[in-house]
């Protein structure tokens, strides 16, 4: 599981590290029952505060995407299955046509937002 | 196009000697013969003491075999020396990881020390018998024998010198994948790979001591031995793998062995597949013959890391693309 913080980016550390968790979900690369990395190994490797990754994994688990077990840590839950992979080739379908007419992110992210309402 | 650098820095790469040879040749060959010379003398010495043709073999209702004196002590050069021999040849030749001149500490000393302890064990417990059927049981003898290669291996484990830091003097090379990350970002890779689902080992190793019980209608040595196998096997079969700022890192649920390549030691990390039977004689942490060293918990996907003083290290984990790109990028950047 690939996690990049963008220190510059508006939203806060736990929201991008539970946005990059769902994706990876999204994009079929968390299958269900799979564990997550302990949070204790994640804050450490991120050089974050443990309680920002609780935090995300949380949000996470509000969400219906983890289950928090003790003992057993963050655990994919059965849930989360649902193939998304058609709706994450769409969004890369998506970000490759907006680069290749030269929209700013900004303004595909309105269009899409617009869409969704 | 320029001239491909690769003969030469594959030339540089292994002109630099094998280190700590002096160690190596001390853990793995002196100090293994000179237990085994000790225990041949020790033997000599208690000859006219014991019976002739000596007890050999113990089963559930006490001695049951004998052999002669010279069959019974040929075990200690037959098993310790080719273990010693091949033990230093590999770490003399190939130890260029501190792992593999650990492993062959551990190989050469528990080996000696086994048929060593087995040997004054089996002898001692028939010390002043006239005949070798009344040769005494050796329950507290065998323990010993159990104990002492396990205590003697890891002591030698530990002594062995380690690989002192050594950051990479060369560049990432461009060719090596690479992967976008935000300026000034921390980023981390995280992956868990499991040997096989620890309830298959809890069944197995409860299975083993059954068995190991019922035939030799004890409890304590198949207790203690199943104990001891479920503590190695659980502590070393499931591991995460991680790389981040620090580098890479695989660790299981015992805190040591672990596996660690400081990212100023990394040259440059590519996917390759691995065949653990074939290239690394078995599962779990492994030196393979070539000196590659890695955790190997299933045969495929596998990242390898050129570290720098000619080492490579593996380790088998799905996604290993990303692990290698992530790698080369969190270096090159570190790097400047």
């Amino acid at each position: 599981m690939l996690i990049r913080l963008d220190p510059s980016a508006p939203e806060p550390i736990y929201a991008q590290i539970a946005a990059q968790v769902r994706s990876a979900a999204a994009r079929g690369e968390l299958e269900p029952g799979e564990r997550l990395p302990a949070a204790r190994d994640l804050a450490e490797s991120l050089q974050v505060n443990l309680h920002t990754v609780l935090r995300a994994y949380q949000e996470l688990r509000d969400a219906g995407l983890i289950e928090l077990r003790r003992g057993r840590g963050a655990v994919v839950a059965a849930g989360a299955a649902r193939d998304l992979a058609p709706l994450a080739d769409a969004v890369q379908a998506l970000a490759s046509t907006a680069r290749r007419l030269g929209v700013p992110p900004e303004t595909t992210l309105a269009l899409v937002k617009e869409a969704l309402r | 196009m320029t001239p491909t650098p690769t003969p030469a820095r594959a030339a540089a790469r292994t002109a630099a000697p094998v280190p700590h040879r002096a160690a190596t040749t001390l853990l793995t060959l002196v100090v293994p013969l000179a237990v085994m010379v000790a225990t041949v003398a020790l033997a000599l010495a208690w000859r006219d003491r014991l019976p002739d043709p000596v007890a050999s073999h113990w089963g559930p209702d006490g001695v049951d075999g004998a052999s002669s004196f010279a069959g019974l002590l040929s075990i200690v050069p037959l098993l310790g020396l080719p273990a010693a021999v091949l033990a230093w040849w590999f770490a003399f030749a190939a130890g260029r990881s501190a792992l593999s001149r650990r492993t062959a500490a551990a190989v050469a000393l528990w080996t000696s020390t086994f048929t060593c302890a087995l040997t004054v064990v089996t002898l001692s417990a028939q010390l002043d018998v006239d005949h070798w059927s009344q040769a005494r049981d050796l329950d507290g003898g065998l323990a010993l024998t159990f104990a002492v290669p396990v205590v003697v291996a890891l002591l030698g484990a530990w002594a062995t010198p380690g690989d002192g830091p050594a950051p990479a003097a060369s560049p990432v090379p461009d060719t090596a994948p690479r992967l976008p990350l935000p300026d000034g970002g921390q980023a981390a890779w995280l992956r868990r790979v499991d040997w096989v689902h620890p309830g298959v080992i809890v069944a197995l190793v409860v299975g083993f001591s059954a068995f190991m019980g019922a035939v030799t209608r004890s409890w304590w040595f198949p207790v203690t031995v199943g104990v001891f196998l479920l503590a190695v096997l659980l502590g070393l079969s499931g591991w995460t793998v991680t790389v981040d700022a620090r580098g890479l890192v695989a660790k299981a649920r015992l805190p040591r062995p672990r596996l660690v390549v400081p990212l100023d030691e990394v040259e440059h990390a590519e996917v390759v597949t691995v065949h653990p039977l074939r290239e690394f004689g078995g599962w779990g942490l492994r030196v393979g013959l070539g000196g590659r060293v890695g955790v190997v918990v299933r045969s495929g996907e596998a990242i390898e890391v050129t570290r720098t003083g000619g080492r490579r290290v593996v380790v088998t984990v799905d996604d290993a693309a990303t692990a290698a790109a992530l790698l080369n990028t969190l270096a090159a950047r570190a790097r400047g």
